[in-house]
Parts: C-alpha cells; structure tokens; sequence
C-alpha cells in the first residue's frame, strides 16, 4: 500500500510537474506571442515616426525653400520702396551737387547694401572726381579714388558700354574681381554707369561686406535704376542750371538796354527842354527889336517923318510884310515851346463842333473862291459835344484849311469830314492837291519840315505849321496822322476824345 | 510713477539726444527725474551721447544699451536713440537700485553674476524685492553662469528679466550705458521693489517637429552629440545639405529652424539659436544645453510668431489682475526682426492695440532674453531664452 501509495504519489507529482511544464509552456507561449505582437506594434510605432520624421524633414525642406524665396521676394519689395523713395527726391533735385546728397545710409540699407560711391568723369582734367561717399572715410575714399585713376580704362569702359557689371555678371579673371573688392573694401559689388546725355558722365559702386548677402540679377536691375535716375536728375538739373544761366544773361542785358535806353530817353528831354527854352528865350528876344522895327516901319509908311519916294515906300511895305511874318512865325514858335512845356494851359470847355467849323467855313470861304475850290462840309445831323479850347481848335482847323487851299490847284475839292464814335470824334480834312510824297509822311509834323515841292519853292511858310497843330491835338489827348496819294491829294486826321 | 518717453531717429548726436531728451522731459509730468532708460542703435554709442543726455537731465540714474533698432509708441527705428524717464514720487512705496558690473569674461561669468546680486540688494534689507531687470552685453559668451550667479544672490525663483545688447546685425561689438559711461563686457541692472505690481508674457511661437532626440555629449553652450552622432548631422539630415552649405546659410537655419530643449514641467520649450558649426560637427549654441537633454528641432512662421506676441501681451496683462501698467518693456529677439522682415512693425500694432495707444511703450531688439519659462507662476527659474518677446508690463 505504501509502495502502491509512494507511485501514486510519484506518478502524481511527475503529473503536476507536466501539468505546471504545459501550463507554463502555454503562458510562455502566449507571453513571447504578446512580446511578438507588441514588437510589432512598437516596430509599426517605429516605422511610423520615422515616416513622419522623414516627412518633417520635407517639410523643413519645403519650408527652407518657401523662407528663402519669401525673403527674396521681401527684399525685392523693401528695395523698390527705397528706390521709389529714392527717385522721388532725386527726381525733383535740381542742383546738382545735392543729387548725390539725397542719397542715404538708410536707401542704401533697404537695397541691401552699406557702402556707395560715385565718381564723375572730368574731362577737363582727365580724370574721375569723387561726388558720393556712404561707408566709407574721407581718407578710404582718396585710396579709392588713386585706384580708380590708375586702372580709369575700365571705368571709362563701363560708361562707353554703358553696361551694369555685377561680383555675379563679371566676366573678367577671378583676380580683377579681388582686386575691386580689395580697392573698395567689399565682398560682392554691383557698378553701374551714370549717363546724363548733358556734361560729364560717370558711375556709381555699391557694395556689401554682409557676407550672408546673396547678389542676385534682381540687385543688378534695382542699382541700374537707381544709376539711370541720377543719371537722368544729373540731365535735368544741368539743363536747368544752362537754361536758368541763359535766362539770367537775358534778363542782364535787358536790364543793361533798358538803363540804357532810359539814359538816353532821359538825355533826350534834357535836349528838348534846352530846345523849348532855347526859342522861347530866343523867340522873346526877337519879340521886342520887331516890335520896334514895325513900329518904326509903321510911322515911316504913316508919313509923318515927311514924304516918302515909292521906292522908299516900297522897300518899307516889305519891311512891313516881313516883319509880320516874322511876328507870326516867333508867335508860332512861342507857342509850341509853351505848350512843349506845358505852360499853356487849354482852357476846355463843351464845344459844338458844327459851330466851329462854319467860322472856320467863313474864314477860308474867300480863298476858295478866288481858287474856285468846292469846300464840301459833311457833317453827320448830330455831333456830340467835345471838350475843348476853342481858339486852339479853331487854329488847328485854321491851319490845315489854310494848308489845303495852298496845296489844291483851280477848280479842286476841299472836304471837311467828322465820324463820331463811342469815345472820340475823327476829323478829316482832305483835299484834291498834289499829295505828299511818302518819304515826306514821317517828318512832315517835325518843326520847320517843309515837303520839298514846287508849290513851297514858291509860297514862303515857316514849317511850324503842323508841328504847332500836332502839339494842339496831342495837349488834348487827341491824335494826329495823315493820307496821302501823290497828285490824287491828301487828308490829314485828328481825333478829339468826347467828354 | 510718472513716465515720458522721447525718441528721434536725427542723425546729428546732439540733435537727437536733444531731441530725444526734450521730448521725454515734455511727456514726464514731473520735475524730479530717478532714472532715465537710454535705448539706441549702435552709431550713437558715443561717450558724447550719454553726456549730453546727462547734462539736460541730471537723472539719478542711467541705463541702457544698442540695438539693432529700437522700439516706441511712435514705431520701430533701425536708426535713433529712445528715451524712458521715470519719476518716482515718495509717497507711491516703490523703490528702485541700479547697480553694474563691468569686465566681464568667461572665466568670471558666475562671479560676475553674483556680484551684480549683492550690488542691487545692497539698500533693499527691509524692503520688499519684486523683480530685477538685467541688460548685458550681447556677445557675453557665457551668459547663463551670470544668470546663475545673480540667482545664487537674490534666489533661484526670484523673478529675474533681462536682455542682452546688440548691434547692427554684424557681431562685432556691442554696448552699455551706464550712468556716465558706455562700456562692453559688462552687465547692469535694477532691482525693484515696494508696491510694485507687473505682469510678464514671454512666448516664441515655434513649435516642435520630428523626432524627439537626445544630447548625448555636451558641455555649456556647445553640443558635441545627439543620438550618438555628430549635432550638425540633425540639420544636415533635416535640410539635405552639406556642411559647407550648412554654415554658409547658418543665420537663416538657425532663426528658422532653432533647438528646443523639452524641460519636464513647462508648457513651452526652451529655443536655442545655433552660432556656430564646427568643422567636428559639434554646435555652438546662444545659452547653454545641458547633456541628455531630450530635443526636438523647432519650426516657425510669421503667424505663429505673431500669434505668440498676443499671448505673451496676454499673460502680461494676466499678471496686472486688471490694472493699467504705467508703462511697458518690450525686449524682443533680433531672430524675429529678421524672420517677420518687413512685417516687424505688427508687433508693435498688437502690443499697442492690447495696451492701449497712451500706454507709453519703450524697447529693443535683443540678442538673448531671459525670463522664468512659466511667467504666470513667477516661481518658475529663470532661463536664458533665445527667439522670445518679453512683455514686461509695469505698474506702481
């Protein structure tokens, strides 16, 4: 039994034992399956954000690109702006000198770069002169300044081929574009030609030391633009400047003529004023030794001194005849100096004309007949009164009948016409006679001008005449002119203002 | 606590801090003048613009430094000098100490650091600390043992913001005003303290993509490894390109394509700008990456970035609890100037429009900013930031 009993036991334990051993092969199994199947999901996991880093990575990519070419686009803008900003104040420069002033650090900064400057070409001392400097010192600029002189070739070169040249655009050896960088102290450069069509050209440099800086054909353009508007203010303000000169000069020489023309305009009445005083003196003192010679002529004729021979008689009747004329011709001359210096005062009142004219009519009625001459009066039915000093009209009218029954042959026509308008009367006085010749027209109101003509050889006058007349017209703001047709006759015109 | 803040872009030195100062001393309603903030692009970093400005104002304190442009109400200049006056009066309990350090290096960064700590605590026993501003020299090579001696002074969660100088994009030099002096390798600060109230927003806007990876070798800002390969192989496996390629496009890869290091906790990760690729295929980062750091690289766009200000302005405006701030510091990174381009400008639209148009508003383009990452808690440690816009709202 105990034997039976110890196998059973045995047999029992062994069965646990294979029992436990199975079981635990299960769990084992069922663990390492679980392991297997969270492996898996850990390797998925795995995969999973690998994919996604490598995804990332695209999109950084992406990204990069996208920064890149928005910070291009970015400096794009900022860089028009700055040279929209630019040109507006260049444009309306036109001093030259302040051109290149208006250019700022700041424009500068905006179009990526921090050093500038210009130079102009000096035709007169063959070589470039310095007109822009930002970034730079005084004593950088005169370095700068020896290099370009001494390689001015290439420069010269820039403006003959009028073409931008950029650290990216330039095609010469790697060694040229080191040495430029050296001379101006930069890493990537842009030069540009500054071509105003008026004067001196040149070129502009701009650089940058910002070595994160990527120059691109975009900052050739913008610097291009910004060299052809200083090129192009350069131009205005050179034109202006010409123009502005010229007009200076005019204005000098204007001044010049108009001082002069006023010195001589001056010297001129200086020279009438003589004149007037001159014959009102002289004509004063001729007055009194006439005075008594007529007088004595009178008492001579008058018999009183005893029996006069007819040849004395006859010589003292032309003493006589003369010395009027004399007296009429100083009466004359006194006249028109007095009214030259204003000193005779018109004494103006409402006038009829219709009135004057036929006492003059009356007046001149004789000589006409004697001469057969048809004295025709055509007057409009109503004249409007004018403001005048009738004596004096009266010796206008007086003055130009007596001169057109002289000059009317027999049998002729004199016309005495009056037009009115809203502001004046015109006047003429035409006749049938033989004309002025037209040379004769413009000195013929000069005092002591006689037309040179057979009827003057013959009839004496003192060529005061029309000058007097003139004088007596223009004292009453009228004015005075006068037609003619060689032998066809002539009409003399005046003008009265109405009241 | 009384503000007036002047700005001229005049190209003359003593025109435009005349004319900088005067307007400022026009929009300050008071005569009594603490401290006066100087913000300028780098040709104005002349001795003689900081004694002109001091001799119109006689402030009691100066600071300041260059930037690539700089920022106002009036708009972003890359060429001026900005103003900040503030007037504190008595009775408003709140309190001011500007302190400075100068020749640093990176042997005695950590020193440095905690020298500027003791400097600005110095005055401040019995006084309630709120928060310390820090300007640095931008090309400080070791900014984060300056942060770390600063904390070690004034505590590891003290709210600490700050912002490195820059210059004109070229990384040669930058500068620091301080009082009478304009100097390089130095760091200056305030502390301020009392009845201060301010709300911090501090966001970048990129986000992660790919695979997160591991710094496997690494020490301060260099980061020899990640994932047992060279660090340049990440981008060059990113961007499909070469080496050379890599370094001749680094600032753009870098703006655009930054690190970021995931830290346990904080909601944003910490960028970094890449500054240099070696030929060994290690890089050279802006801030420190510590070893085993897991990594993502980071990607941004102008929307985001965009996007971020209006966050960063909202946390800030969070941190008032619905006061107006007296005024505003914007410290924003020069990576974001030149990655928004022409865009800049929106900025400061949506920090004007959340503000306010009467909110006078001063700032700069950095090279590195610092901040708590969870600005909100004020507890969080500060970290050196690299891509950010720090709003630093203020209030008396």
């Amino acid at each position: 039994m105990p034997v039976l009993g110890y196998n059973n036991i045995v047999a029992m334990l062994w069965l646990a034992v294979l029992l436990t051993i199975i079981s635990l092969g299960i769990t084992l199994f069922i663990k390492i399956n679980k392991i297997e199947k969270l492996q898996k999901a850990v390797d998925s996991l795995k995969k999973s954000l690998d994919e996604m880093d490598e995804q990332a990575k695209l999109i950084v990519r992406t990204d990069m690109e996208l920064n890149k070419t928005q910070e291009e686009l970015d400096k794009k803008i900022t860089g028009l702006y700055a040279l929209q900003r630019l040109s507006r104040t260049i444009a309306t420069t036109l001093q030259e000198d302040l051109i290149f002033k208006m250019i700022e650090p700041g424009h500068l900064e905006d179009l990526g770069f921090e050093k500038a400057c210009g130079f102009l070409w000096n035709d007169k001392e063959k070589k470039f002169l310095p007109y822009l400097k930002i970034g730079y010192l005084e004593n950088e600029i005169k370095i700068i300044k020896s290099a370009v002189d001494a390689d001015m070739g290439i420069y010269l070169d820039i403006i003959k081929n009028e073409r931008t040249f950029s650290s990216i655009s330039y095609s010469q050896e790697e060694s040229y574009k080191q040495r430029l960088n050296n001379i101006f102290g930069v890493i990537y450069f842009v030069i540009a030609p500054l071509l105003p069509k008026e004067g001196n050209k040149g070129f502009l440099f701009v650089g940058t030391e910002n070595t994160d800086k990527s120059l691109t054909e975009g900052d050739e353009e913008l610097i291009t633009i910004l060299a052809n508007q200083i090129g192009q203010a350069l131009e205005n303000a050179r034109l202006f400047e010409k123009t502005w000169r010229a007009q200076q000069d005019l204005e000098k020489k204007i001044e010049e003529r108009t001082r002069a023309l006023t010195q001589a305009l001056e010297d001129v009445k200086i020279i009438s004023k003589r004149k007037t005083d001159f014959i009102s003196a002289v004509s004063h003192e001729l007055r009194t030794p006439l005075t008594s010679i007529k007088g004595y002529a009178a008492i001579l004729l008058e018999e009183r001194l005893g029996a006069l021979p007819p040849a004395v008689r006859e010589r003292l009747e032309k003493i006589n005849t003369h010395s009027d004329e004399l007296v009429h011709m100083v009466n004359d001359l006194l006249d028109i100096a007095r009214i030259e210096a204003g000193k005779t005062i018109m004494k103006k009142e409402e006038q009829n004309l219709k009135n004057i004219i036929a006492n003059v009519a009356d007046l001149i009625m004789i000589q006409c007949k004697n001469k057969n001459i048809n004295l025709i009066i055509d007057l409009p039915d109503s004249i409007p009164p004018v403001f005048a000093d009738r004596s004096q009209i009266e010796r206008v009218f007086i003055n130009l009948l007596g001169n057109a029954v002289k000059f009317t042959p027999q049998n002729g026509e004199i016309a005495i016409r009056v037009k009115a308008n809203d502001t004046e009367l015109e006047i003429g006085i035409s006749d049938t006679g033989i004309g002025i010749p037209q040379e004769a027209l413009h000195n013929l109101f000069q005092e002591f001008y006689r037309v040179d003509n057979p009827i003057n050889q013959q009839v004496k006058g003192t060529g005061l005449g029309l000058s007097l007349v003139k004088h007596i017209v223009e004292a009453h703001q009228g004015k005075i002119w006068v037609e003619s047709v060689m032998n066809k006759g002539s009409t003399f015109k005046f003008t009265l203002p109405l009241k | 606590m009384n503000i007036g803040i002047g700005i001229s872009t005049e190209k003359d030195t003593l025109q435009a801090a005349k004319e900088a100062v005067l307007q400022a001393k026009k929009n300050i309603k008071t005569a009594k003048i603490s401290l006066a903030v100087v913000f300028t692009s780098i040709e104005f970093a002349h001795i003689n613009t900081i004694k002109i400005i001091n001799s119109l104002l006689h402030p009691v304190a100066l600071i300041g430094c260059t930037s690539a442009a700089i920022i106002s109400n009036k708009g972003i200049f890359k060429h001026g000098i900005v103003i900040m006056l503030i007037g504190l009066s008595e009775g408003e309990g709140v309190y001011f100490n500007a302190a400075s350090v100068k020749n640093i290096d990176s042997s005695n960064a950590l020193v440095s650091g905690q020298k500027l700590g003791e400097k600005l605590l110095f005055g401040f026993r019995d006084i309630r600390r709120d928060l310390g501003i820090i300007l640095s020299d931008g090309l400080l090579e070791d900014g984060t043992g300056l942060i770390s001696g600063l904390q070690e002074r004034l505590g590891r969660s003290f709210p600490l913001v700050g912002a490195s100088a820059s210059d004109n994009l070229k990384f040669h030099k930058t500068f620091l005003y301080i009082n009478e002096e304009v100097v390089s390798n130095a760091i200056c600060g305030m502390l301020w303290g009392g009845k201060l109230n301010f709300g911090l927003g501090i966001k970048h806007g990129w986000k992660p993509l790919g695979k997160p990876r591991r710094v496997t070798k690494a020490s301060g800002n260099t980061v020899y490894e990640i994932d047992g390969a060279p660090a340049a192989k990440l981008y060059e496996e990113y961007l499909a390109s070469g080496l050379d390629k890599l370094k001749k496009e680094l600032k753009r890869v870098s703006i655009f394509y930054p690190i970021g290091i995931y830290i346990p906790g904080e909601e944003e990760f910490l960028l970094r700008n890449i500054r240099l690729i070696k030929d060994d295929g290690s890089i050279v980062c802006q801030g420190n990456i510590p070893e085993d750091a897991q990594i993502r690289l980071m990607i941004g766009t102008k929307e985001s970035c965009l996007l971020a200000v209006k966050e960063a302005v909202d946390e800030a405006k969070k941190g008032l609890f619905g006061r107006k701030g007296d005024f505003v510091f914007v410290f924003d990174s020069i990576s974001r100037y030149i990655l928004l381009g022409r865009q800049a400008h929106q900025e400061l639209e949506i920090i004007k429009k959340e503000f306010g148009a009467d909110t006078p508003i001063i700032g700069f383009y950095t090279y590195g900013e610092q901040a708590p990452l969870r600005a909100i808690s004020y507890q969080g440690k500060a970290y050196s930031h690299n891509q950010t816009i720090t709003i630093l709202a203020i209030g008396g």
